[in-house]
């Protein structure tokens, strides 16, 4: 699965220090999400998807192989 | 996140604070080759025979009764893994998703890595020898988790500074 997270955080010009407080976690779980290392939960993507007023589709998609 | 079985967090800095110097005690242990005699005390003992001098008549019987031996070496692994398993099992200061995961995924890492080290030291080391081996291994599962879990979770607080 890939994201968009790092887009639509420059977007908002928001640091990953600054969502992972938003959602509270800690930063190295935006960190591992935005470098393809870690499949959030639901829950933590409905989340990030709060933050970013978007349908959870347009930050998260499916790849080849899912 | 809610996980069971997790200590709360102050417990990781109490935790350094009782490994690291039992890591630096049993590391002397080790090149001294546990011959101690610095806290010798009396203490109960479930088992306690020594097979040599119980050879000799009724004195090697220690079984169910109290018994004075040096506890330098006890007290020194006792302290290691106490400390161990509050520095491994302790919240993180954010503790959520992604760390679970990464703790679950460095005890199974730990566990691979320490029952292949053990497989090639049952091949290759003989005798005598194999007790080192069976001393170690007391502590590796432990030592492995710490190392892979922090490690993974530095790796990624790093690579989370070089960005915006």
């Amino acid at each position: 699965m890939k994201n968009n997270i790092r887009v639509e955080r420059a977007i908002l010009n928001m640091t990953q220090e600054e969502l992972a407080n938003k959602i509270s976690v800690s930063r190295q779980t935006i960190n591992a999400m935005e470098a393809n290392k870690y499949v959030p939960s639901t829950v933590l993507a409905l989340k990030i998807a709060k933050v970013f007023k978007k349908p959870v589709e347009e930050i998260f998609q499916l790849e080849k192989g899912d | 996140m809610n996980t069971p079985l997790l200590l709360p967090n102050r417990f990781k800095t109490f935790g350094w604070c009782i490994l690291i110097p039992a890591t630096l005690a049993g590391i002397y242990l080790i090149s001294i080759n546990f011959q101690t005699t610095w806290i010798t005390t009396t203490v109960f003992s479930f088992f306690g025979d020594d097979e040599i001098i119980k050879a000799s008549g009724p004195a090697g019987n220690h079984n169910f009764t109290f018994i004075t031996v040096d506890i330098t070496n006890s007290l020194v692994g006792f302290l290691f893994i106490i400390g161990g398993l509050m520095v491994g099992f302790s919240k993180e200061k954010s503790e959520d998703e992604f760390i679970a995961n990464l703790r679950l995924s460095s005890l199974l890492w730990s566990v691979w890595v320490n029952y292949v080290l053990l497989l090639i030291a049952f091949l290759f080391i003989w005798n005598f020898d194999f007790l080192n081996v069976m001393v170690y291994n007391m502590f590796t599962i432990l030592i492995i988790f710490i190392i892979r879990f922090n490690f993974i979770l530095y790796k990624n607080s790093k690579m989370a500074t070089d960005e915006k």
